[in-house]
């Protein structure tokens, strides 16, 4: 009853959070029509690529161009889901914490990490969500994907988790400011890792599948449990695997942030 | 109610010399120097009173009540506050108190006004019953009605100050804390949120720390004030206890019935002061002594002075309290008075 009243509290809020960014969105119309573009203009360039590779060769490392896309646009959900709701964490390691705008958070009866998350809704990431649903759409009906009740369940649990692998990468690098200060290049160069999880990790070498496999572990954000949507094959694995990493990641990310706060050292006023 | 005992922050800072080449040199090899900004301060606020934080800028007041609300650890020392302790199970313990920080705002830029009040209701868990009632009765207090729909990036800061402190209010806590509410404000909106202070600690009986530079709201709110300097505390008791204690000096301020016998009076060689103790202005129509009254007493002072002239006018007035924080500030009076 108590955690029942608790999350109607956090969705209550989240709505008012949500209706709020929605608002400026009509309020600066520019700034989102170019965001919005430019995003575009990103996925059509990657999927450019992509077809301009396999309208030279019939297929990558046993995979075919629609697995590839399907590979692609399942990776685009989870990004798109963390982008949407725990985009705050960037501000967190850039500014945040520097400019001791943490106290307000700390004045707070709410969990840190909830307060500091729920007040950014990024409309942006409604581009890469919409572009990762249009490429499962064009791909699953061309290769062989079965779809029963529990291939469905399997799809969301692991889109679910494959949220928190992005998210606790974000979390872990950015309780980093709380002792530097600063943390923004961090996040930025371990979450620019998650480009090398769109493409199947057979194809890379073994220092690089070792990194995104076990240590930042974007490859189970898309390669390992979309492989498991298109052979069928490995579900403990490839799916497990994917709520392992991001149990893991959360768990690390929760427990440095507390670490980090504790750790906080405010700024002059 | 609050209980401070011996509590002490240190800052580890990184020395670094001047230039890119001190910045590079630092990253290789830094070096660590530990700064103290508070230093074993102890002290003890009863509930429903008005405490009066100051100090020079720099000498650890926010930093005192950011370990008060727990946004900092103490290094070592407690402090305890309704019974808890701020840096243990802070959740808790912040429903309990109010936050203003004057020179940053702890409102959301884009929300409307009244947008960031319904947060806060979710947040602090406050029923619409309650909420309403206090909604009304902050409106009345602080005026917020002509700016509530506007979004908080666009009010003026008087306007912030006051939308703050109507949040720091909502839950109805039982401990105040303002840092600088009055910074930046023109005088109309300073007598307003004093008022409003005033009003909510004798309606609510809310004990209110507060730290402030602004000696007007010192006199106005404080029942007692706590000063310290660089990072120690080197006065606690009231603005009388402050007076008695380091207000020595007087002012006797006459309009002799002719300038010139000025001449005649030298206060000086009679008492055989310092130029320390004594102090004279003569702007050719009054005249005023500034004297040490541990050293000359007013009587003997007044009776010198009408022996050697005929005065139109004659008053004898009290340091105020600036004059005396000035000479703290700047070290001389001697504190261990």
């Amino acid at each position: 009853m108590k955690y029942l009243r608790k999350i109607h509290r956090m969705f209550k809020l989240h709505r008012i959070f949500i209706k709020q960014d929605l608002k400026k969105l009509m309020e600066y119309k520019i700034d989102f029509l170019t965001g919005a573009i430019g995003m575009l203009l990103t996925q059509a360039i990657n999927i450019f690529f992509i077809s301009v590779i396999f309208a030279r060769i019939p297929s990558l490392d046993g995979y075919s161009f629609e697995q590839i896309i399907f590979v692609y646009g399942f990776s685009l959900l989870p990004k798109a889901i963390d982008h949407l709701f725990f985009d705050n964490l960037w501000a967190i390691g850039y500014f945040i914490i520097r400019k001791g705008d943490f106290d307000k958070y700390l004045t707070r009866p709410v969990s840190t990490l909830f307060a500091v998350t729920v007040e950014k809704f990024q409309v942006d990431a409604f581009g890469e969500l919409v572009v990762g649903i249009l490429l499962l759409g064009y791909s699953i009906p061309r290769i062989t994907v079965s779809i029963s009740v529990l291939n469905v369940i399997l799809f969301f649990v692991s889109i679910f988790f494959a949220t928190f692998i992005y998210t606790g990468v974000k979390l872990i690098t950015s309780s980093i400011s709380f002792w530097t200060k600063q943390s923004g290049h961090i996040i930025y160069m371990f979450y620019m890792i998650n480009d090398f999880a769109k493409y199947p990790t057979t194809i890379y070498n073994r220092a690089v599948k070792a990194v995104i496999t076990y240590i930042v572990p974007f490859a189970f954000t898309a390669f390992f449990p979309a492989s498991y949507f298109i052979t069928g094959g490995n579900a403990w694995y490839n799916i497990g695997g994917t709520v392992v990493m991001s149990a893991v990641l959360m768990a690390v990310g929760i427990f440095v942030w507390n670490k980090g706060v504790s750790a906080y050292e405010s700024a002059g006023s | 109610m609050i209980y401070v005992e011996n509590l002490k922050k240190e800052f580890k800072k990184t020395i670094k010399d001047p230039g890119l080449r001190g910045s590079i040199k630092s990253f290789i090899k830094p070096k660590n120097e530990i700064i103290t900004a508070v230093n074993d301060i102890s002290f003890h606020v009863p509930k429903g009173e008005i405490l009066g934080f100051i100090g020079p800028n720099g000498a650890g007041k926010s930093t005192v009540i950011k370990m008060l609300t727990g946004i900092l650890t103490p290094s070592s020392g407690r402090c305890e506050i309704n019974g808890q302790i701020p840096y243990k199970n802070r959740k808790n313990y912040v429903k309990e108190i109010g936050v203003v920080f004057g020179q940053r705002t702890q409102l959301w830029w884009d929300l409307a006004l009244r947008e960031t009040y319904s947060v806060l209701k979710e947040i602090y868990e406050v029923d619409d019953e309650s909420f309403k009632k206090r909604m009304a009765f902050l409106n009345e207090v602080l005026e917020l009605e002509d700016f509530i729909t506007s979004p908080v990036r666009t009010l003026s800061l008087g306007q912030r100050m006051r939308a703050d402190i109507a949040a720091s209010l909502l839950h109805s806590p039982k401990v105040l804390f303002l840092d600088e509410p009055t910074i930046g404000l023109d005088v109309v909106v300073k007598d307003n949120i004093r008022k409003a202070i005033k009003q909510i600690n004798s309606e609510e009986n809310t004990t209110v720390i507060l730290t402030t530079h602004d000696l007007q709201d010192v006199e106005n709110l404080c029942d007692r004030i706590v000063m310290i300097d660089k990072g120690v505390k080197v006065f606690d008791g009231d603005i009388s206890d402050l007076k008695r204690r380091f207000g020595q000096t007087r002012e006797l301020r006459f309009v002799p019935e002719n300038i010139d016998i000025m001449e005649k009076l030298d206060y000086k060689k009679e008492f055989k002061l310092s130029d320390d103790d004594l102090e004279i202005e003569n702007n050719g129509v009054s005249v005023s002594v500034r004297f040490n009254s541990s050293k000359i007493s007013v009587e003997r002072m007044l009776n010198y002075t009408l022996s050697k002239t005929h005065v139109k006018d004659i008053n004898v007035t009290d340091a105020d309290i600036e004059e005396i924080i000035k000479g703290i500030y700047r070290s001389e009076v001697k504190l261990d008075a």
